[in-house]
């Protein structure tokens, strides 16, 4: 504990210098921009960042992306307050009661309410990553290559269901085309190339960035300019700095969303936005005032902003300690970190446990810039706002490329991010979601290689999949899952508790 | 996450346009299954390095097609077995309308820039026409209301130009990196 609390202090004074200071500043500032303009997301925002982070020191570069993250997650909320437009998916939930309060003239203090809810929910996941990520890290240590196996296919599934809760089977779909597109080039076991096609570039496999870029960046850019819906700024002069009452008022709904938030951020593929309306369902059910939500309940905005800020730390902790990205930014993450020859898993605390500390500091340093710039910039990012899409969009499309070329410096990459945008935009606009199917390109060749290795510790028995006891419970979560997503085997699950809570009242 | 797992209250995922676009889907996904299955069983054993059987590279992609070929039957049958009045017209509406055209325009100009101009011409150059293109055909032509070409050819001028300077130079200057 005392070694965990000396290396917090650590990591905080490491990023005590004018660089790291200065850093933190600019890129929390653009990832607020970032999640502030509508169409461009925390995920498409830390994809791009990459390549300019690329010449810099791995710890200064990780600093930018995880602040660019935490910014763009917050700056989200601005938008859907004052436009009804969540500027990012994350913020979704937001509009329900920040529009409203925004059109009742209380703009100002909801922005304030959200700035201080994102901060606190921050805090909270923070306070869980510090704690839980080295527990886990060292259970994760007795994983084997069987739990790994199922560990990446846990991963898929549970992504696949809670990011498709309408239509769970487009989410495996989605995971599916993921796994699929990561067996495509070099296996690791016996070096062999698989479906290249005799196409040069693909012998290495499909690189995430250009990827993400494409899945995020292209296909998001379609998609924002097929509207031509133009909003209007609801905005007012009000205060945006909240009074301590009007924060601490609802400080069980703040707490319960900032444990609900950290959990979803926990759970692997499964993000912010989730973590919003997960948030916002359990204060509507507990409220008192459950019949103000949707009209501006101000419990309602805090729920969904400390839920959805709390995610972004929550997710750092299966990122650091399993390389299993809690969300599809944290996948890009993952991807940066190896870029940048950090290797998160269960030996990141063995190996070089400071940068889990480090990671803690900087999410801390990126609240309080997130508190300042939140309460302070309030009319330059109304500026920010009125940017048309128009002139943005040429823009982005623009870093799109040069993002996905600059790393490797192949016009290929560009290619398979042009590809990868179209398909993208074609499967959301058919209402696939795109997390699953990026975790299912970090995770194929980890599920690949372990089932694979498994069977040949095994000498080709499979039984040690099933009789491992960590194993076993994975497994029956997956088939648990699986199972309740089939709509008919669901309702007679439930039908069997109804029965059975029904009964003691009948009698 | 693109996704948000908000309740679907239009019903849009069912609607009967998204039932008939499912079913092209699985169509795809079946063949593309099928095709990967076949791919994977015909996938070298490596017989001659005397790997166990149990690792052959065809392995996972062979159960992953699998996978892929029950999802795609199960999204067929299910799309084949829900109501769907007018859902081909409504289908076919969709793909022609004015949003999906708006779409197309955008991808057309994005795949001239990436295909064609850059590589063709200086990467500076060609990002500037690029930018300058998208911003009068979608804020002269394509806009609601639209803007008069006088307003907009300051901007689409200005932006094409500090687009096409600042990427080059930053790029290039500070992040060594070298343009396509």
């Amino acid at each position: 504990m005392l070694d965990g609390l000396g290396m917090l202090l650590g990591g905080i004074a490491h990023f005590l210098t004018p660089l790291s200071l200065f850093n933190i500043a600019w890129a929390t500032l653009l990832g607020i921009v970032i999640g502030a303009l509508p169409g461009l997301t925390a995920t498409m925002g830390v994809a791009l960042l990459v390549t300019l982070t690329y010449k810099m020191a791995p710890d200064q570069a990780i600093l930018c992306l995880m602040c660019i993250y935490s910014g763009a997650i917050y700056g989200g909320s601005r938008t859907a307050i004052l436009l009804a437009i969540p500027g990012t998916p994350a913020s979704a939930a937001t509009t329900l009661d920040g529009h409203p309060l925004a059109l009742q003239g209380k703009a100002g203090l909801a922005m304030g309410l959200a700035t201080t809810s994102s901060a606190l929910g921050t805090v909270i996941g923070i306070v869980a990553l510090a704690l839980i990520a080295p527990l886990l890290a060292e259970a994760a240590l007795k994983f084997g290559t069987y739990e790994f196996f199922w560990l990446a296919l846990f991963g898929v599934v549970i992504s696949g269901q809670l990011t498709a809760m309408d239509d769970p089977l487009k989410g495996y779909i989605a995971g599916i085309l993921g796994l699929m597109v990561a067996m495509v080039g070099m296996e690791t076991l016996h070096a062999y190339q698989r479906f290249t096609f005799g196409i040069p570039g693909l012998g290495g496999g499909i690189d995430l960035i250009p990827a993400m870029v494409g899945a995020f960046g292209l296909a998001e850019i379609l998609g924002v300019m097929k509207r031509t819906a133009h909003a209007r700024i609801v905005s007012s002069g009000d205060r945006v700095i909240p009074k301590l009452s009007e924060i601490l008022k609802y400080w069980k709904t703040t707490l319960r969303s900032g444990v609900i938030g950290t959990f979803v951020g926990i759970v692997p593929g499964v993000g912010e936005d989730v973590g919003a309306w997960a948030s916002y369902a359990a204060a509507k059910r507990s409220s008192k005032e459950a019949h103000l939500f949707g009209k501006g309940s101000q419990e309602g905005l805090i729920a969904a902003e400390t839920g959805n800020s709390a995610v972004v730390p929550g997710a750092m902790i299966p990122t650091l300690t399993l390389a299993l990205p809690g969300s599809a930014a944290a996948a890009v993450l993952i991807a940066a970190m190896f870029i940048h020859g950090i290797r998160p898993g269960p030996l990141l605390m063995t190996e070089s446990p400071e940068v889990l500390y480090q990671i803690v500091a900087v999410l801390l340093f990126s609240t309080l810039a997130i508190l300042v710039f939140g309460l302070t910039l309030t009319r330059p990012l109304l500026t920010v706002l009125a940017v048309p899409r128009e002139r943005l969009m040429a823009v982005v499309y623009v870093l799109c490329v040069v993002g996905s070329f600059a790393i490797t410096q192949r016009m290929f990459d560009v290619y398979v991010m042009v590809g990868f945008g179209i398909v993208g935009f074609i499967l959301r606009e058919m209402k696939y979601p795109m997390a699953p199917l990026v975790l299912g390109i970090i995770l194929g060749d980890l599920l690949d290689l372990n089932l694979r290795r498994g069977l040949l510790l095994t000498n080709g028995d499979p039984s040690p999949f099933f009789t491992r006891p960590i194993s076993a419970v994975i497994c029956l979560i997956i088939v648990f899952t699986i199972l309740m997503s089939i709509p008919a085997v669901s309702k007679r699950v439930r039908a069997l508790f109804t029965r059975g809570s029904a009964a003691p009242a009948q009698s | 996450m693109t996704t948000p797992a908000e309740p679907d209250l239009q019903g849009e995922g069912h609607s009967p346009a998204m039932i008939r676009a499912d079913l092209l889907a699985a169509i795809f996904f079946i063949v593309l299954a099928t095709a990967m299955l076949y791919g994977s069983w015909t996938m070298d054993r490596l017989e001659a390095r005397r790997i166990h059987s149990f690792t052959v590279p065809g392995l996972v992609p062979g159960l992953l097609s699998a996978a892929l070929l029950i999802c795609g039957v199960v999204l067929a049958v299910r799309s084949l077995r829900l109501p769907a009045p007018g859902g081909w017209t409504d289908l076919g509406a969709a793909i022609t309308s004015g949003a999906a055209g708006r779409a197309g325009i955008v991808l057309v100009l994005c795949l001239a820039y990436t295909l064609g101009l850059v590589g063709l011409l200086p990467f500076w150059l060609a990002t500037g026409l690029f930018v300058f293109a998208f911003i009068l055909v979608f804020e002269t032509w394509l806009a609601e209301p639209r803007r008069s070409l006088l307003q907009s050819l300051p901007w689409a001028f200005g932006l094409a130009v500090a687009t096409g300077a600042i990427v080059t130079l930053v790029f290039e200057r500070a992040f060594l990196v070298r343009l396509p």
